[in-house]
């Protein structure tokens, strides 16, 4: 039996949220009675199951992934669609007592044999953590039969939340499947490195290659994006890591560092400055002077043809107010993506935001102290904020896109559940078309006019 | 029978008991859901649930961690109905437990009467449900806090909380739908009995709750409406118990006792011979004619199916549905005419394998052998079974996340047989 995860995981020397109080470690859970964001095993499913040939065997009663699969945007192109699919043992009342570990091994027996993956995810849940299951020992046992890595994914959900759920991943990946590979000479590039934390939501990852492609950079692998698990095997050849926007992943970056020697770096894609920032850095940690001038030009034909083509959204949005709640990372990023658009950032969102994180959106962002720094997410808070500030628009995750609309004020989703990609040059086009017309929409005058 | 060889859900059409609690609990006025268990358990179903009504749902969580999960979860189910009381004030708290939160055997029901028993002030109503999600499903969770709530009801009348006469313009009467029932469903249902001069208590009320209405109050931490467990006690003054679904069947006999009231049960209320039995049924109880306009929709409905069958000669339809809908759209297809090529479910119940080639309980993955169907009806997930096998899928029940407007669809009484027939007939029409 397993039930304690890794104290590693609660104890990442590079995030603010480690605290200086003991007991006040990084992922530790909610406050009993409050408004949920995911567990361990969310975390952990969102970072593993983008991975397009592996399997994703959730080991759980029914209602771990039976009421909620199959719903996030990641896109995956030429290959299988394994991510497509959603497994579990689906635990019932006699394999609480009787065991489970038979019916687990015959599972993922059957759909080995007849998905034939490259890898198998296991994941310990709540109740196969408590009557204390042998997930490891049936994930080793066919690990050896079937000659593919079956990897135990610890993510017990009251272990923690879902960036703890994240780190198990990362550890899961570290362990397991990097380094077990080399890569043919053919995937090598002149200039490799991996982009960690990006899963292509709505082909975003598309989007950020284009871009470093086109400087002559060569993506090795993407954890785990639109990924295969021979791509992630051979990522220790990379020569620098990209970590993007999460700071739950920077573990696996350090881990990487330790062991491989890759060093890393954190950038955002969110609008036209912060990629330029992201190219530039890429390439000056390379220190080639060829690719840094390469990358210079192209910075300036993009950053001309962006501002060309959002030009007219522009002018509309300029000095137009925005309330932005969106957890940790993604506040500075995206503030600067907005302010590239002109558009006047009054107040953020930082409850999951590290020291780090609200330092970085003052200094760069807030010198005049302006911006109200929402501690609180509670939804009437919220509104209360937007409406006391006169606020033209709210970007938040769809959790909060009912608490918006039906305030009658508009709303953008800036989390995984966005309708079109948002990063890299043509990302900050559809932003800007999608905050522009959302904002111009008659329908909330018309609709405050009638109620 | 596949799944006992496979050991494995691939893609499974069933959902928790929990999640159906929590459904049932949404159905109550100004309610707030408490999830005793993990964070996940709360926050996977919130996001489901928000997807598939388009509404702000308020569930929330007792975020139990480690030593909750070993020591007993008590001071986190205690603090967590302090919190949510605090914050959110509502009048209804429904507390759901989990798999996680019933395998270490606490009593949950013991500390909840407890702690309302400790509290001097009013407070709001707290009622629990047992729903361990190694045990049942959707349609249980739903019964379980049904069960519960007439349970309260019961043991206050019994404790000589005086009734309250009601004055009686309209005849009162409790209205127990099952879960497949959407928004719009329940608000065509209270139409129709009001019709008849009926006052309906629906228990719950998920059309008053969750049709998606936009608020004169805008943006709510709790249900905007829904069955108001004030009146709770209003259910004796009840003339009869109106039963409705395939699912609530097993608590016929329970809610009887509960009441004591003279119940009536139908199994389901689509196509055209259960509507006549459930209009038939009305204007014998009341003594009442039926209303003109039912009777034009009953020739309208009639109609419709003429103009509708000719789409469904030779084809073949396969669906994966929890068993009301299962029922319901089964029933209304037989009538038509359509062959029925597989039927998938989680829990088979009541005489409807004869109206299939194969019936069976399974999951989503076992649509890949209705190879050559002509039409799929399931939820959002089979999508992309159907994308795969190139059959255009007519989307129903639970959940469905990639279309809006679901809760202003109706699939009961003539006007929603009507709805379905034309609905599949221009789906099996298309090319």
């Amino acid at each position: 039996m397993r039930l304690a995860v890794k104290e590693e995981l609660f104890d990442e020397p590079s995030c603010e949220h480690n605290g200086v109080a003991k007991e006040k470690k990084a992922c530790k859970t909610a406050a009993p009675g409050s408004s949920t964001g995911g567990c361990a095993l969310d975390g952990a499913y969102i970072v593993l199951s983008p991975i397009k040939d592996a399997l994703n065997i959730v080991h759980a009663p029914i209602n771990c992934l039976g009421n909620s699969y199959n719903q996030r945007t990641s896109k995956a192109v030429n290959g299988k669609d394994y991510y497509m699919y959603g497994f579990t043992t689906a635990m019932n009342e006699n394999d609480l007592i009787f065991g489970s570990e038979d019916k687990l091994r015959r599972g993922i027996i059957y759909v080995h044999n007849r998905f034939k993956p490259k890898g198998i995810f296991v994941y310990n849940t709540c109740v196969p953590a408590l009557t204390g299951e042998d997930v490891e020992g049936v994930s080793k046992e066919l690990s050896a039969k079937f000659k593919i890595p079956v990897v135990p994914v610890f993510s017990q959900g009251f272990s923690g939340n879902k960036n703890l759920g994240n780190k198990i991943a990362g550890d899961a990946l570290f362990t397991h499947i990097i380094g077990k590979k080399e890569p043919a000479i053919d995937l090598l590039g002149d200039f490799n490195i991996n982009l960690i934390g990006e899963y292509n939501i709505k082909g975003e990852l598309f989007l950020i290659k284009k871009a470093l492609k086109s400087i002559g950079l060569n993506v090795l692998s993407t954890i785990t994006g639109d990924s295969t698990i021979e791509e992630i095997m051979y990522s220790h050849k990379a020569e620098l890591n990209v970590v993007i926007c999460s700071k739950a992943l920077v573990y696996l970056a350090r881990k990487m560092k330790e062991k491989f020697g890759i060093p890393y770096i954190e950038e955002s894609f969110f609008g036209m400055t912060s990629t330029n920032k992201a190219v530039i850095d890429i390439v000056n940690s390379i220190g080639n002077m060829e690719l840094v001038k390469k990358a210079k030009d192209y910075i300036k034909i993009m950053t001309k043809k962006t501002e060309e083509k959002t030009y007219e959204y522009k002018k509309f949005l300029t000095g137009k107010k925005v309330l932005l709640y969106t957890g940790g990372v993604k506040s500075w990023s995206l503030i600067s993506a907005l302010n590239d658009l002109g558009l006047r950032v009054i107040a953020t969102g930082i409850k999951k935001s590290t020291d780090e994180d609200k330092l970085r959106i003052i200094k760069e962002f807030d010198k005049n102290g302006n911006i109200i720094m929402l501690d609180n997410g509670n939804p009437v808070n919220l509104i209360k904020t937007a409406r006391e500030n006169n606020a033209d628009i709210i970007l938040a995750g769809g959790r909060n896109q009912y608490t918006a609309i039906k305030s009658l004020i508009p709303f953008l989703d800036v989390n995984q559940e966005r309708l079109e990609p948002y990063v890299s040059y043509e990302g900050m086009e559809c932003m800007a078309r999608l905050i522009y017309s959302e904002i111009k929409n008659p329908l909330f005058k018309l609709l405050k006019e009638s109620i | 029978m596949d799944n006992l060889i496979k050991n494995i859900e691939i893609n499974p059409l069933k959902t928790s008991s929990s999640l159906g609690a929590a459904v049932f609990f949404l159905g109550l006025k100004n309610a707030v859901v408490l999830m005793h268990g993990a964070v996940g358990c709360a926050s996977f179903d919130k996001v489901t649930l928000t997807k598939h009504f388009r509404e702000n749902i308020p569930i929330v969580t007792t975020a139990l961690n480690e030593s909750g999960a070993i020591l007993g979860g008590k001071d986190f189910l205690v603090a967590g109905i302090k919190n949510v009381y605090e914050k959110m004030k509502p009048d209804f708290i429904g507390v759901a437990s989990s798999g996680l939160t019933e395998t270490n055997g606490e009593d949950i029901a013991g500390i909840i009467k407890d702690f309302k028993d400790g509290q001097g002030i009013p407070f709001a109503d707290v009622i629990y449900a047992g729903t361990p999600d190694y045990k049942g499903g959707f349609e249980d969770g739903y019964t379980a806090a049904m069960l519960s709530l007439l349970a309260e009801a019961f043991n206050r009348n019994k404790n000589g909380i005086p009734i309250k006469k009601s004055a009686k313009r309209a005849k009162s009467v409790n209205v127990f739908c099952p879960p497949s029932f959407t928004p719009q469903d329940f608000l065509e249902l209270r139409e129709a009995l009001e019709y008849f001069n009926l006052n309906p208590l629906m228990i719950p009320d998920l059309g008053l709750s969750l049709d998606g209405h936009l608020d004169e109050r805008g943006y709510l931490q709790t249900t905007s409406d829904g069955f108001d467990a004030k009146n709770l006690q209003d259910i004796y003054n009840g003339e009869f118990n109106l039963i409705i679904g395939l699912s609530l069947k097993d608590a016929v006999k329970n809610i009887e006792g509960l009441t004591g009231l003279k119940t009536f049960y139908l199994p389901n209320i689509c196509g055209l011979k259960n509507s006549d039995k459930f209009f038939n049924l009305l204007s014998k109880s009341t003594g009442k004619e039926i209303p003109e306009k039912y009777k034009r929709q009953r020739r309208q409905l009639m109609d419709a199916y003429l103009d509708a069958h000719f789409y469904f000669s030779g084809k073949e339809i396969a669906l994966a549905l929890g068993i009301d809908l299962l029922d319901s759209f089964s029933a209304i297809y037989s009538e038509i005419g359509a062959n029925l090529k597989l039927g998938i479910t989680t829990k088979i119940a009541g005489d409807i394998e004869y109206r299939f080639l194969d019936l069976c309980e399974g999951d989503l993955d076992m649509l890949d052998t209705c190879g050559n169907a002509d039409m799929i009806v399931s939820n959002s997930n089979a999508k992309f079974y159907a994308e795969n096998l190139g059959i255009p899928l007519l989307r129903a029940g639970f959940p469905i996340i990639d279309e809006i407007g679901h809760n202003y669809k109706h699939y009961i009484l003539y006007g929603g047989a009507i709805s379905l027939a034309v609905e599949s007939a221009n789906l099996l029409n298309k090319e």
